[in-house]
C-alpha cells in the first residue's frame, strides 16, 4: 500500500501535507505524567481494545519498548510520532494504519494523541477522518470532558477542542527573501504559530515549516480550520510571488541547477547539505524549471533522514557509511533528471 | 479599577490582546504586571505559552503562611505543583482549581468557554443532573406524604448518583 506522503495533494507545490492532532484523556486515570507503568499499560490496552474490537480503521498496535532506537526516531522523522514520544519507551504504545496516515500515540503527554495526515492542503477532509475515529473512541471509552472548558488535557494550553491542525509548507523563496521572521510575527497575531518542521531551533532544514493553530479554547474546530486554511492560502500566494521574482534572476536560476548538479554527482552527502540542496531542486520543480515529480522529491526527503536510513539498513551506521548510502540513493533517484 | 490578578491593588498596567479576533483586556497592578512578564513589551510575548504557563500561574499561589494547602482529592496535586510544572495531574484537578486557573486560561486563549465538539461524557453528565433533579422532586413528595421508608431509599439513591456524577 502506498504511504500517504507519496500522494500529491491540493496546492502540492507548496503545501506538502496537512496534519490534525486531537488530544484526549480517560477520566478514570490520572494524566500520563502522574501515571505509573502499570496504569499506562492499562490505559493503552483500553484504547487498543476499543479500536481493535471490530478493527475500526485497520490499526496495528506496537509497544514502543519493542522498537529499536532507530526505528523509534525514524517514526518521528516521518512525523508519525513526536520526537518527545520517541525519546522514552516505557509505558508507551503506538497504533498505526498500514498507509501510516493515522497514528495514535498512547500515553504521550495525554492518554490519547490521535493524528491524521494527508498530502497537500486538506484541512477539512483530514479533520473529518480524525473526528470519525474520535467519535468511535468516545462511544467506547470515558473521556475527561468539562462542558465549560471542553476536553481536559494535561497542559492547559490544549484545553477546549484540544485540536492542533497544521500544514507543512515548503517556503524556499520567502526564506531566501528573509521574510520568515516577519511572517512569524504576523501569524502569531492571528492565533497561529510557524516553526521549522525539521531540525531544532532557529535554522529549519530544507526551508520546510509547520504552520499551526495556537488557540484551542473558545473557537470551534471549523473556525480554527477555516482560519488556518485562509492564512495558508495567503502564504502560498506570497511564496509563489516570491518564487517568480527569484526565478527571474539568472543567479538564483543557476543556484538551482548547481544544487541538482551536486546531488547528481556527490559520493558523500550529509543530511544538512542534502536538505539545503533538495530544497532548491524542489523549488525548481514547483516552478517548472526542472522536470521531476514533487511526490518523488517529498518521498526522498522523508527517506533520507538519518534514523530512517539506519532503520532501513537494519543497523546503526557510522556517519560516513550513512552519508555514502544517502549520496548513492540520491544519485540513483535523480539520474534521469535535468 | 482593581488589578484582575491580585484583586488588591489599583490596576495601572492595561494590556489589550487580540486573540481569536476578539479583544481581551487585562488590567494589572504594577507588581503583578512585572511578575507576569508584562513589565515591558519585549518580554512575555511570542514565547511558547506552554513553557510560560507555570510562570503565568505563580501569581495565583498563596503567600507563605496563608491558609493551608489545598490538594486535588484524586491525585494529590497542589496548585503549587501545577504552577511549577505547568501541567495538571488529572481531570479532577480542573474541578478543584477551576477558579484559580481561569485567569491563566483567559490569558492563554483569550476566552474561557469551550465552543466546539461535545463529548458523550457531557451527555451522561447532563443525564445524571436530570436524574438527580427528578429524584429530589420525588424525595420532596415522599417527605410531604410522610412516606419515610421511600424517602430513605430515595436519599440513598441520590447520594449514590451524586457520587457517580463526581467520579
Amino acid at each position: 500500500m502506498n504511504k500517504w506522503y507519496i500522494e500529491k495533494g491540493e496546492q502540492g507545490d507548496i503545501v506538502i501535507s496537512t496534519r490534525i492532532r486531537l488530544a484526549r484523556n480517560l477520566s478514570d486515570y490520572p494524566f500520563p505524567g502522574k501515571l505509573d507503568a502499570k496504569g499506562r499499560q492499562a490505559v493503552n490496552e483500553l484504547v487498543r481494545d476499543a479500536l481493535l474490537k471490530d478493527n475500526t480503521g485497520g490499526f496495528s498496535y506496537l509497544e514502543m519498548k519493542n522498537l529499536t532506537r532507530s526505528q523509534a526516531v525514524s517514526l518521528a522523522e516521518r512525523h508519525l510520532i513526536s520526537p518527545e514520544f520517541a525519546s522514552a519507551a516505557e509505558g508507551r504504545a503506538l497504533m498505526l494504519t498500514e498507509d501510516e496516515s493515522v497514528s495514535i500515540m498512547l500515553c504521550e503527554e495525554d492518554h490519547i494523541r490521535l493524528q491524521v495526515m494527508k498530502a497537500g492542503l486538506a484541512l477539512h477532509e483530514t479533520y473529518a477522518i480524525a473526528d470519525q475515529i474520535d467519535t468511535v473512541l468516545d462511544s467506547r471509552l470515558k473521556y475527561a470532558y468539562d462542558k465549560r472548558i471542553g476536553y481536559l488535557t494535561q497542559c492547559p494550553t490544549n484545553l477546549g477542542t484540544a485540536m492542533r491542525a497544521s500544514v507543512m509548507l515548503h517556503l524556499p523563496a520567502l526564506t531566501s527573501a528573509g521574510q520568515i521572521n516577519r511572517l512569524a510575527t504576523t501569524v502569531s497575531k492571528l492565533g497561529l504559530i510557524i516553526r521549522g518542521a525539521y531540525g531544532e531551533g532557529s535554522s529549519p532544514k530544507g526551508d520546510i515549516y509547520q504552520l499551526s493553530n495556537q488557540i484551542t479554547l473558545g473557537i470551534t474546530e471549523k473556525g480554527a480550520l477555516d482560519n488556518l486554511q485562509s492564512i495558508t492560502l495567503q502564504l502560498v500566494n506570497q511564496e509563489r510571488e516570491a518564487a517568480k521574482m527569484m526565478m527571474s534572476n539568472p543567479g538564483e536560476n543557476d543556484k538551482i541547477w548547481r544544487s541538482l548538479g551536486i546531488l547528481k554527482s556527490a559520493r558523500l552527502i550529509s543530511c544538512d547539505e542534502f536538505m539545503e540542496l533538495i530544497s532548491m531542486v524542489r523549488l525548481g520543480a514547483s516552478t517548472g524549471l526542472i522536470k521531476v515529480s514533487l511526490e518523488q522529491l517529498n518521498e526522498l526527503i522523508v527517506n533520507m533522514q538519518p534514523a530512517t536510513i539506519n532503520a532501513r539498513e537494519g543497523k546503526s551506521l557510522t556517519s560516513i557509511e550513512r552519508d555514502t548510502i544517502r549520496a548513492a540513493t540520491v544519485r540513483e533517484a535523480l539520474k534521469n533528471i535535468g | 479599577m482593581l488589578c484582575q490578578n491580585c484583586e488588591r491593588n489599583e490596576a495601572t498596567t492595561h494590556i489589550k490582546r487580540v486573540v481569536n479576533g476578539d479583544t481581551a483586556e487585562i488590567h494589572l497592578c504594577r507588581e503583578c504586571a512585572a511578575h507576569l512578564g508584562y513589565g515591558d513589551f519585549f518580554s512575555g510575548f511570542g514565547i511558547n505559552l506552554g513553557e510560560l504557563f507555570g510562570g503565568l500561574m505563580e501569581a495565583g499561589l498563596p503567600s507563605p503562611g496563608e491558609a493551608k494547602v489545598i490538594r486535588c482529592p484524586k491525585c494529590g496535586c497542589s496548585f503549587e505543583d501545577i504552577a511549577r510544572e505547568g501541567k495538571l495531574g488529572c481531570a479532577e484537578c480542573y474541578t478543584t482549581f477551576y477558579d484559580k486557573l481561569l485567569p491563566s486560561l483567559q490569558r492563554i486563549h483569550g476566552r474561557i468557554q469551550h465552543n466546539g465538539k461535545v463529548s458523550e461524557a457531557a451527555g451522561s453528565e447532563v443525564k445524571k443532573i436530570n436524574m438527580l433533579e427528578q429524584l429530589r422532586e420525588e424525595l420532596k413528595k415522599a417527605i410531604a406524604e410522610e412516606n419515610f421508608e421511600l424517602a430513605a431509599k430515595l436519599r440513598d439513591q441520590i447520594k449514590e448518583t451524586e457520587k457517580e456524577a463526581q467520579a
